[in-house]
């Protein structure tokens, strides 16, 4: 314990004494998290906004046209037992006329040229959300239609498609990102440390020579990055508070149908930014300390 | 205290020494001498575990050098205290600061590092001068506050290495005053010099290296 206070005590004597250097550090380490943060926080928002769109998506099951009411019944008993299937609704021959007369508005006159109605009856189905995958739905479509009953599946393939590459890029964008910055705060923390340590040259090739453990040598250098990391998450934090607090007054003002979709960040989401800012200089100090030859 | 036996080093091809075997007793004051350049440094190194032997072995105060992994060397440092030619004072910090750090790495609580560095820096007649930094120290003040360092933690070697090689004539006789009184209290003191009038007329045992060996056995 008084080992570690000495070492605290004389990593805080060197934060002093290099304030500058670690100043520019800790503003470095800052503004890569405030970076990520926010494309993290932009993902998160658009990754809600995908979410909600696809809960509105869904596949169509059109029915042949000679099936009976109970070949009907039967198959949408078939259809609320499929484990992937969240909603089934059955639209009668009736009722999809109605429908349509009602998105058609005055063009529905053009309904009244039939005789009979030619819409089919059909099952709207809605998947369960983790298998909106272009590829996984296109899989389920099929096993729908080779279904007896079944005349036709249809489903926005394109628009499923664009909504998941876009999901996807995303996603890959932050851990690109996130790997970028993860590795530049290393590197600046590394550089930092680096700087110190050869400064402290004689007296740890000295400390070395009176019996100190490697433990006690490296151990301010640590310190001093973990301070150096956390100060910059901080930073961080509260610039990310500051801005998402103006962009939620901001937006509902500038774009009033968008609010509903900005999600609010939890505390845990701020506290994340300091744990990620020592975590990354931690890392950099260590290696930047790195072997210790007696 | 000191054990070397058939001890063998070279620098890449540059042979140091060679089958060099002698023995320093608990409790005793010994001198190295010789000409400059001929190993008497290196065979310091070689006691604290700042060099390892190539061939032979070494028992420093009962640890064996050729066994030692990293981890254990700082601990056998701690048995060792080392007087450097060129001082290794941190001039950033104050006498006190200096002395304290040999105690700090032991984990000791502060107000015992503050008893025993003062009564120490008493002991080397530097109390006055322990809030002073290094650099405003004359040579021979300096060369105390390296000795106090070094005994600080009161190890069971003391090793030295051209202790007055920058001092003038009363400040040597000073500083060797003063390891005879440490060796009176029990320390084992190896002293590596080149200056003769620093070991003439003590009676203690004076090896003398050349040629990577041990020339001659004498009493100075």
């Amino acid at each position: 314990m008084r080992i570690f206070l000495y070492s605290l005590q004389t990593a805080l004597k060197s934060i002093w004494h290099e304030k500058w250097i670690n100043l520019l550090t800790v503003l470095s380490i800052s503004i890569g998290l405030l970076i990520l943060s926010s494309f993290i926080v932009i993902t998160l928002n658009m990754d809600s906004v995908l979410q909600r769109w696809s809960k509105s998506f869904g596949l169509v099951a059109y029915l042949d046209e000679d099936l009976t009411k109970e070949a009907e019944s039967t198959l949408e008993e078939l259809l609320r037992q499929d484990e992937d299937i969240l909603e089934v609704r059955y639209i009668s021959k009736d009722r999809a006329a109605q429908e349509i007369q009602a998105i058609l508005g005055d063009d529905a006159r053009i309904l009244e040229d039939f005789r009979e109605n030619p819409l089919p009856s059909s099952f709207e189905l809605r998947l369960k959300t983790e298998l909106l995958d272009p590829e996984l739905v296109r899989k389920k479509a099929e096993a729908i239609q080779e279904m007896s009953g079944i005349e036709e599946v249809q489903y926005g393939e394109k628009w499923l498609s664009s909504l998941s590459t876009i999901a996807q890029m995303m996603k890959m964008g932050t851990v690109f990102l996130g790997c970028a910055i993860f590795t530049a705060i290393i590197f600046i923390t590394y550089s930092t440390i680096k700087i110190f340590f050869y400064r402290r040259k004689d007296e740890i090739e000295t400390l070395k020579l009176l019996g100190a453990t490697k433990s006690f040598i490296r151990l301010p250098f640590l310190l001093e990055g973990l301070f150096i990391g956390t100060t910059g998450g901080l930073i961080s934090a509260f610039a990310l508070f500051g801005l998402y607090s103006v962009v939620l007054v901001k937006i509902p003002e500038l774009l009033p149908s968008v609010t509903i979709l900005i999600l609010s960040l939890p505390l845990e989401a701020y506290i994340s930014v300091p744990l990620a800012g020592a975590l990354m200089s931690f890392t950099g100090s260590f290696f930047a300390v790195g072997k210790i030859r007696y | 205290m000191i054990q070397f036996s058939d001890v063998t080093k070279y620098y890449d091809d540059d042979l140091v020494l060679k089958d060099l075997t002698f023995t320093v007793g608990k409790g005793e004051l010994a001198f190295l001498t010789g000409p400059s350049g001929v190993g008497k440094t290196t065979l310091l190194k070689l006691i604290y575990a700042a060099e390892l032997p190539d061939e032979g072995n070494i028992v420093v105060a009962g640890w064996d050098i050729r066994k030692l992994k990293q981890n254990t060397i700082p601990y056998l440092r701690r048995h060792v205290g080392i007087v450097f030619q060129d001082f290794r004072l941190l001039f950033n910090k104050t006498v006190f600061d200096n002395v304290a750090l040999a105690l700090r790495i032991h984990d000791m609580h502060p107000k015992e590092i503050r008893e025993d560095v003062l009564e120490i820096l008493k002991e080397v007649r530097l109390k006055h001068k322990a809030h002073i930094y290094p650099q405003h120290l004359s040579g021979g003040e300096q060369q105390r506050v390296v000795i106090a360092r070094a005994m600080v933690s009161k190890p069971t070697v003391l090793l030295a290495d051209e202790p007055t090689g920058n001092l003038d004539a009363d400040t040597s006789l000073a500083i060797t005053n003063l390891f005879r009184e440490i060796n009176a209290r029990g320390t084992t003191v190896l002293i590596a010099t080149h200056s003769k009038s620093l070991y003439q007329g003590t009676g203690r045992r004076v090896f003398h290296l050349r040629d990577s060996n041990i020339e001659k056995e004498t009493v100075g």
